[in-house]
């Protein structure tokens, strides 16, 4: 099979061609409450651009094909472990159904399927670009490849909004503030945390600030209610917003089309293969479920 | 029928002819699981299965339905899709060409009318890398058609009769499994001139999400797929195998070599692979290699000589 090179992100770019794999898992780290870290290693891993994800199966290959549940799930790649080009994946999940369950008691030397990397990534940087990063719950784990990415580059800057329930659910940051000149703040619904609220509210007191229009653009992912917010206050600074959705898939690669979403221009994108990376403007939010 | 010494799986022909359709080996993909082909290139070299069978055409384009569009039962996918397509002259313009040589295809039909079938099949005639056509009669989630062809007799009649006059390609029915006597649907295809029938397609379901006291598809009804299917869909494969001796193939949750023996045992030519292609890309060219490594362990020196092989009292349909 022909591999791609691993390139940045960016519009029109070649993405690496995916590969069908059993990823096995080399340990499943509990990061509290429900929330959990899977590394896997992926024997011919061709790399992967910020946005893309994965479809993994629901918990370990055992003897024979699990079937039940029967569906792999759609994750976002969080990151490669030493960096780019090793084929040791990390993948931030929260267990939520009997897939995630499963998968969080799988244990090391376990195999489970994979397939990806898959999707379309977020889109190159404008240049200077102010990138304003809102992740709420486990939409964190799509957006942390965007700000290793763009702090590499060391053209503009990057601030990092977290939003969770409460001080557990959060994920992820202490992965996010190691990162070179990357500002985070928090907010959690119940206070434990950070401020006391809504990210969005974060979001709404950052662009209030003064920003620079012309060079910021806010990336969001996270709950559908908490992408449509963030979209609305970037739209009332005059920002682009770019949403990364999440939607039930049974393949990944763009012939089940199950996780159709309407767009505002009319018909459907797939969230597997125009997306999950959208222009917030080309969601027609009201028709999602 | 006893066989002798194993073989090596290098000497087991795998060629089968379905209906008049030369396979290199009895794999196919379903309609509506293989996108038109290309979408699995990065997985699966399209030469090492039998063929494909294209998601169903229309004469125009096609919007599905509103999500959700697919929910998880146990061991099974239900979906309410809608048969979006691209329509069938950009599936001749544009996804036709885009496909390697040696890959066979067989295009998938459906539309809202009778007359439109026929139209279809006219398009799809003397295109040159179109080597079948299947007669979609049987989608159970399409208000307008669908179900209602493919339910009762005297309607499938009426539409095989109508694409058999409109096209001399090799011609499949698929057939639905949501009616009494899948026998009966099968001598009404065999009986009008269709080629060969195809069965079975997903069976009609609903799911409910209790918290929210609402079906959980927007389209309320779904068709079941996948291995919870897989017993129903190999009794009506052995009724119909029975009652018809035009070709037969064979469909419903096969996820493996195994899986798809049973359907040739029973009476199937060929079989197809569907919603096991979400899980795992490349696993009909497992299936491929795992049906051709059966027949050497059993001593079959043809892969055809297996359609039909069931030892059982009542005797296996003789065709």
């Amino acid at each position: 099979m022909v591999k791609t090179p691993r390139s940045p992100s960016g519009p029109g770019e070649p993405v690496p061609e995916p590969l069908r794999a059993g990823a096995t898992v080399l340990e499943v780290l509990d990061e509290g409450g429900a929330n959990r870290r899977i590394r896997v290693r992926v024997e011919g891993w061709p790399g992967f651009a910020a946005g893309q994800f994965v479809m993994i199966g629901a918990g370990p290959v055992m003897a024979a094909p699990r079937t039940d549940p029967l569906l792999p799930r759609p994750m976002a790649i969080y990151r490669e472990i030493d960096g780019s080009g090793s084929p040791d994946l990390e993948i931030l999940f929260k267990v939520g159904g009997r897939g995630t369950a499963l998968l969080s008691e799988a244990r090391a030397g376990d195999v489970v399927s994979l397939v990806g990397p898959l999707g379309t990534p977020f889109p190159g940087a404008i240049p200077g670009e102010q990138a304003i990063l809102v992740g709420g719950g486990t939409g964190v784990a799509s957006i942390y490849q965007l700000a290793r990415e763009r702090t590499r580059v060391r053209d503009g800057s990057v601030s990092v909004l977290f939003g969770a329930r409460s001080a557990g659910d959060l994920m992820g940051v202490d992965d996010f503030e190691a990162l070179d000149a990357v500002a985070v703040s928090i907010a959690t619904e119940d206070g434990s945390r950070g401020s006391s609220g809504l990210v969005t509210d974060l979001l709404a007191a950052a662009l209030a600030d003064g920003i620079d229009s012309s060079r910021a653009r806010v990336y969001a992912c996270g709950p559908v209610g908490m992408m449509r917010r963030a979209a609305e206050v970037a739209k009332t600074h005059g920002i682009g917003c770019v949403v990364s959705l999440e939607n039930h898939m049974a393949c990944g690669f763009g012939v089940c089309l199950g996780c159709a979403a309407p767009l505002s221009a009319g018909g459907f994108g797939l969230v597997c293969r125009e997306g999950p990376v959208f222009d917030a403007e080309a969601v027609a939010w009201e028709g999602l479920p | 029928m006893t066989r002798s010494a194993e073989l090596l799986p290098e000497n087991v022909d795998s060629a089968v002819d379905l209906a008049g359709i030369p396979l290199r080996n009895p794999v196919l993909t379903a309609s509506g699981t293989f996108g038109y082909g290309a979408e699995f290139s990065p997985f699966l070299d399209l030469t090492r299965i039998g063929g494909f069978v294209a998601k169903s055409l229309t004469l125009e384009p096609r919007f599905g339905n509103p999500p959700p569009r697919i929910a998880e039962a146990p061991s099974a996918l239900l979906n309410a899709i809608s048969l979006e397509n691209v329509g069938v002259e950009a599936f001749v313009r544009e996804k036709l060409p885009a496909l390697p040589e040696g890959v066979t295809i067989i295009a998938s039909i459906f539309e809202t009318s009778i007359e439109g079938y026929g139209e279809v099949a006219k398009r799809l005639t003397g295109v040159p890398r179109v080597a079948g056509l299947e007669v979609n009669a049987s989608c159970p989630h399409v208000e307008a058609g669908g179900i209602e062809f493919g339910q009762s007799p005297s309607v499938l009649a009426e539409l095989v009769r109508t694409v058999r006059r409109s096209t001399d390609v090799p011609l499949l029915v698929k057939l639905s499994p949501n009616v009494t006597s899948i026998s009966e649907m099968a001598k009404v295809c065999e009986a009008e001139g269709a080629d060969g029938i195809s069965l079975i397609n997903a069976v009609q379901a609903l799911e409910v999400d209790v918290e929210t006291r609402r079906p959980v598809l927007a389209n309320r009804l779904g068709g079941l797929s996948g291995p919870a299917i897989r017993p129903i869909a190999l009794r009506m494969v052995w009724q119909a195998a029975q009652a018809v001796s035009i070709p037969i193939c064979g469909i419903g949750g096969i996820a493996s070599a195994e899986d798809a023996v049973k359907f040739l045992l029973c009476g199937a030519t060929a079989v197809q692979v569907g919603t096991s292609n979400y899980l795992n890309p490349a696993v009909a060219g497992e299936i491929a290699d795992g049906i051709v490594a059966y027949a050497a362990r059993h001593g079959f020196a043809k892969v055809a000589e297996l359609t039909g092989a069931l030892l059982d009292p009542v005797g296996p349909p003789q065709s």
